[in-house]
């Protein structure tokens, strides 16, 4: 079989990878899907420790479910906000669009 | 060359180049894992594991470094389809299955329609920030105390074990019905916030021709 | 029914019946805004459908005052639960109150938005009241993404948008960590159910204690991120800036109070047991955001960037509490929690009226109010300095207790960090009090009056903030039962 360390160390380099997007990435629709890469490495992360370590109860792949789920509906409504702010502005960067200071 | 084939450029210069990049990575991970396989040292798992991952971990980085965004996108899907494979190597088809769907056919369309309503060109191309090596240094850091600290741990050596799809669904629907209420609540006020926000140059427009009128 | 695992499960709805309640009373908006031509109704009927609603389910929630009981494994409902009910439905009721009008002229979809104020209501009752990890994540999602939603309803504002999705790309990263730290936890523990967490925990754990600690540092990281601790804060100014008044009021209180909630659950129950591992993350922060939250909102123009630094510190102040935690370190952060909400919602529900009138939010702009409105200038002086905790006033009882009961779980330094921050904060809190009193009125001079409703809001803010301040006693014995249902005697 394949040793649990393989899976967890996959997706803390999947986790990583995200948030490398996240930090130096400026289109918002590209900062979204290196937040699937995070999230991907999370539901890995879920499904590995119930499959080797919570067999009986697998209340992690329930989590998994939820985590898919979720992460579906954020991409749904914050494409919503990127469409109208671009509607607005003509950008979907998020350091163009800095009328209020970070 | 490509303009000597008698195709449309724009897409199959994608596939074919996209092929060849693949081809060209793919054949030494696959010849060593070979070797390896042939050798002993790796079982046939993990030779399916190794494969997966590379792909994945390949997707991953092409996500997060193409200028082009579109050729970003198709990476996300093959990082995606990558991490469906990984669970069906973690014995659980039911979630590759939603993975899949929800992922590929779902949420990757729905990134490649906002790409092409913000940027409504033929070749999205984007820069990306000056604070690259900064990221990257932060990304490297995190990596490395995960892996340590993951590798450090004595899990024990546990077995996966499959879970019955039946068992799955009570659990789902049975021990944690209340859950499903709420994340039935959480697409509801998910969609209600695309719609509000996707919505608004209708209402505005209406709303002045109200006020011409 | 029993569970996979041969457990009981106690499936009695009627213990949800607040929530149920709120998500109906959602429903029940949006269908009303949506038919509003055709049956007639104008814009005033939706906030009386949400008051009612929410009255309801305060009522409901009154009813199991007195229980200790659980649904399914999934949500506990006791005192500490009730607590949290009750607490949320005032604030948004005193909101919907306060800010109708405001509603009315400001905010896009304003249906939508009393629907989403109702969900977010509910999702942070269940925050307070989880007891498996799974209820507690989705909680802060419907928390999390009715907030970033209504940031961005903010009508003819181009800031509100651009809010929005700082606030909803940082929050995603936020709930990445969080979860990746959940992930942690429960691979270490090997259950998402707060009672074998903390059993399991308990045991011997120096197998996995990296990826413990790994997990414990993530968790803090993406509830810093809500609760919006340095070094986590930098969404707050923006998010605060560009949301709708009312919203940005909703965050300061209902989002903080509800994270609070989350904190004091998980770190007196199931991390309890791993103390060790997560004291100094906590003081850090705390320290941290005392300092530069109190520092920063020295240079702050606009009245929400100001409070919003000025919220940033009052979590630091919070945040001590969870240090040295204890059943009288968790009643001291309940009653300051309560006195906090009731402050500040005094303070924003001024600011909106004030705001309904002029259309500014400077605050220079504030210059002379004492002669335009003297007591609007009152409510919002009182507010001030119960923030900043002078004596006679709630802020200063809340304070004190807290002060003292983190004096005596023996972590003085923190105190110490504490109370100069705290006189700092006096500081910027003068500066808006000045221009009120000691400048005259730019421009138009005339005297003007709230609106009924912005005299029943601001007046019952007004009397809780002076009467809790001198007679406190009620709040302190509501809080401290409640903490006690958080360390049950064994």
């Amino acid at each position: 079989m394949i040793p649990i360390e393989n899976f967890l160390v996959l997706s803390g380099l999947l986790f990583a990878i995200g948030l490398f997007g996240v930090l130096s990435r400026r289109s918002a629709i590209l900062i979204l899907m290196s937040v699937e890469l995070m999230l991907a490495g999370v539901a890995i992360n879920f499904i590995t420790f119930a499959s080797y370590r919570d067999t009986e109860a697998f209340s992690g792949l329930v989590f998994a479910l939820f985590v898919i789920t979720v992460a579906a509906a954020e991409v749904g409504l914050a494409l919503g906000i990127v469409l109208r702010l671009f509607r607005e502005r003509r950008t979907a960067n998020v350091d163009e669009a800095s009328s209020l200071k970070w | 060359m490509f303009d000597r084939l008698p195709l449309p450029s724009q897409f199959d210069r994608t596939i074919i180049s996209g092929g060849t990049v693949l081809a060209l990575g793919a054949t030494p991970v696959l010849v060593v894992l070979a070797a390896l396989l042939v050798v002993d040292r790796i079982s046939a798992p993990e030779f399916v594991f190794f494969l997966a991952a590379s792909v994945l971990l390949a997707g991953a980085a092409g996500v997060v470094l193409m200028k082009n965004i579109v050729h970003a996108a198709l990476c996300l899907v093959v990082t995606l389809l990558g991490v469906a494979a990984i669970y069906l190597l973690l014995l659980t088809e039911f979630l590759a299955l939603v993975q899949v769907l929800v992922y590929g056919g779902g949420v990757v369309i729905l990134l490649l329609f906002g790409l092409m309503m913000t940027n409504a060109q033929d070749d999205p191309v984007v820069t990306d920030g000056s604070q690259k090596p900064f990221a990257f240094g932060v990304a490297a850091l995190i990596a490395g105390v995960f892996i340590a600290l993951v590798l450090d741990a004595h899990w024990g050596s546990p077995e996966a074990s499959i879970v019955p799809f039946r068992d799955f669904g009570a659990r789902l629907f049975r021990d944690f019905s209340l859950p499903v209420v709420i994340v039935a609540v959480l697409l509801d006020i998910a969609f209600t916030g695309a719609f509000v926000n996707a919505r608004r140059a209708e209402a505005d427009s209406a709303a002045r021709g109200e006020a011409r009128s | 029914m029993t569970d996979i695992l041969g457990n009981d499960l106690n499936m009695q709805y009627s213990l949800l019946l607040p929530e149920i309640l709120l998500g109906v009373t959602a429903f029940l908006v949006v269908f009303a805004d949506l038919f509003s031509k055709e049956l007639k109704i104008g814009y005033r009927l939706l906030p009386l459908i949400t008051v009612a609603g929410l009255v309801a389910a305060l009522a409901a929630s009154l009813i199991w005052a007195d229980t200790t009981s659980d649904f399914a494994m999934l949500v506990t409902v006791d005192s500490f639960t009730t607590f949290f009910r009750v607490l949320f439905c005032i604030v948004a009721i005193v909101l919907v109150i306060g800010a109708h009008e405001y509603i009315e002229a400001h905010v896009n979809h304003p249906g939508e938005f009393f629907a989403l104020l109702l969900l977010s209501t509910a999702g942070a009752s269940f925050m307070a009241g989880a007891q498996d990890l799974l209820t507690a994540y989705l909680a802060v999602e419907v928390l999390s993404f009715s907030l970033y939603i209504a940031v961005s309803l903010g009508r003819n504002d181009p800031r509100s948008g651009e809010a929005a999705l700082k606030y909803v790309l940082l929050g995603g990263v936020a709930s990445a960590f969080l979860l990746y730290g959940l992930s942690f936890i429960y691979g270490v523990a090997g259950s998402t159910q707060y009672a074998d967490i903390s059993a399991a925990l308990g045991g011997d754990l120096s197998d996995v204690r990296g990826s413990l600690v790994l997990g414990l540092v993530l968790i803090v990281a993406g509830l810093g991120f809500k609760a919006s601790a340095v070094p986590f804060h930098m969404w707050t100014p923006d998010a605060y800036e560009g949301a709708p008044i009312p919203v940005t009021a909703y965050l300061s209180a209902t989002s903080k109070a509800a994270t609070f909630a989350l904190l004091l659950r998980w770190f007196s129950g199931p991390l309890l047991p791993a103390i060790d591992e997560w004291q100094w993350m906590i003081a850090v922060l705390a320290t941290a955001t005392m300092v530069l939250g109190n520092l920063v909102a020295l240079q702050q123009r606009n009245i929400k960037r100001l409070l919003a630094y000025s919220s940033i510190a009052q979590v630091g102040f919070m945040l001590m509490a969870l240090v040295g935690i204890s059943q009288i370190t968790a009643g001291g952060l309940l009653a300051h929690l309560g006195g906090y909400l009731i402050t500040n919602l005094a303070v924003f529900v001024a600011v909106i009226h004030f705001y309904n009138r002029t259309g500014k939010e400077e605050i220079t702009d504030f210059k002379g109010l004492a002669q335009t409105n003297p007591y609007l200038a009152l409510v919002m002086t009182a507010g001030l300095f119960s923030l900043a905790g002078m004596p006679l006033l709630v802020g200063f009882f809340t304070k004190f207790i807290l002060f003292q009961t983190v004096v005596e779980a023996d972590f003085l330094w923190l105190v110490v960090v504490a109370v100069v921050a705290s006189t700092v904060s006096l500081y910027y809190y003068l500066q808006v009090i000045k221009q009120m009193y000691l400048y005259q009125p730019d421009g138009d001079a005339t005297r003007w009056r709230l609106t009924p409703t912005g005299y029943l809001s601001t007046g019952a803010l007004l009397a809780a903030v002076v009467v809790l301040g001198l007679w406190g006693t009620p709040l302190y014995e509501v809080a401290d039962k409640a903490a006690a249902a958080l360390f049950p005697v064994a």
